[in-house]
């Protein structure tokens, strides 16, 4: 029974964390609940399946898996239901969500969430002035 | 002018009366339970409020991590002002994925609040907040508000000057007048008004809660699933 933390792609949902910090991330939240990382899982950039994690999970029986975030969770109809099907009896941690639980309707709620959160519209930061956020809040309908 | 607008366009702050007072009573109890401090859920606020001002720093970082158990705090406490909420924001809301509670221990090193604007952290213009004391305030221990017209004026002061937050409104603690409230009452604000708080006198500690929400129908800035969660009001 293995405890892994995984890193991922850079972009994470609306977040932009490189792998390094990732880690510093998951490596934070294992020291604040006390959990020891006994294997890191780097998955490849550009891909949202979680497939290294799952095949290192047949091999080595993982019992805990720390995440960044649930942005991390893959979002289409059959990598979810793999990694529901294969993971159902893996603790899930989702550090900087601060979210922890396992089986299938916890995971499901996680990507629903997340997919809830990718339909908000966003205000960007980068785009706007202070003295302009009063105006987009009155303007808007 | 009635409460919606009074928050959104008049003052930028209203004081409200908490609509489900039962629920709020069940959930004090429920803070001081979990706090586990020896006081049973029954015990009266003033004597948890000594207890906690005795305690040192690191007692009080114990209290604040038995009560992270305290997960669905900022449902309870929209739960309270279920109509307010919902004229507001609807019936779909992100809200605060936790509730952020404060416990203001009085004397020196007593955690002071420079005046600031919600905005700053980044959570999104549409956003509301709610102040909420878990006892009556004593002379001066609450928060203190600059209007919408005088806040709004003064981000764009401080903005001509290509500052945020700098000496015009960090020098203002001096002179502002807090809130008064008694327990029952909250103050809810939007993410413009300038507040803070000053120091007081007391040999109680100063306790209150305090949620962020909005719409979900309406835009994110910053903040997103780090710090707030989908919520459904029932
Ligand atoms: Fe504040």
């Amino acid at each position: 029974m293995t405890v892994a933390s995984v890193t991922t792609d850079i972009n994470i949902g609306p977040f932009k964390i490189p792998s390094n910090a990732q880690n510093m991330i998951m490596n934070n939240y294992a020291d604040r609940n006390k959990i020891s990382i006994e294997l890191v899982i780097p998955e490849p950039m550009m891909s949202r399946s979680l497939a290294t994690l799952q095949w290192i999970h047949n091999d080595r029986k993982l019992s805990l898996v720390i995440l960044s975030s649930i942005y991390q969770l893959p979002d289409e109809g059959n990598k979810i239901s793999e990694i529901i099907n294969n993971m159902s009896e893996v603790n899930f941690h989702f550090a900087i969500e601060g979210l922890n639980g396992k089986g299938g309707d916890f995971l499901h709620k996680c990507i629903e969430e997340a997919k809830k959160f990718m339909k908000i519209s966003m205000i960007d930061s980068t785009k706007t002035k202070w003295s302009e956020l009063y105006e987009i809040k009155k303007n808007f309908n | 002018m009635d409460t919606v607008n009074e928050i959104n366009s008049g003052k930028g702050y209203a004081i409200v009366k908490i609509e489900n007072l039962e629920n709020f009573i069940q959930l004090r109890k429920n803070f001081i339970k979990n706090l586990n401090i020896n006081s049973n859920e029954d015990e009266d606020i003033d004597i948890v409020r000594e207890k906690i001002a005795k305690m040192n720093k690191s007692e009080i970082n114990k209290a604040m991590i038995n009560l992270l158990k305290f997960n669905n705090l900022s449902e309870i406490i929209l739960n309270s002002f279920p109509k307010l909420v919902k004229q507001l924001c609807g019936e779909e809301l992100l809200i605060q994925r936790r509730a952020t509670v404060i416990m203001n221990v009085p004397g020196k090193g007593q955690a002071k609040q420079w005046p600031h604007y919600e905005l700053m952290s980044g959570i999104s213009p549409f956003t509301y907040v709610i102040w909420i004391p878990m006892h009556d305030l004593e002379e001066n221990s609450g928060v203190y508000f600059v209007e919408l017209e005088k806040s709004l004026e003064l981000i764009k002061k401080e903005e001509a000057q290509g500052l945020v937050n700098g000496p015009t409104v960090l020098n203002m603690m001096s002179d502002q007048k807090p809130v008064p409230l008694k327990f029952g009452e909250a103050i809810i604000f939007n993410p413009f008004v300038l507040h803070g708080n000053i120091q007081f006198k007391s040999n109680l500690a100063r306790i209150a809660y305090n949620v962020r929400f909005q719409s979900f129908k309406k835009p994110i800035l910053q903040k997103n699933t780090d710090y707030l969660k989908y919520y459904k009001l029932n």
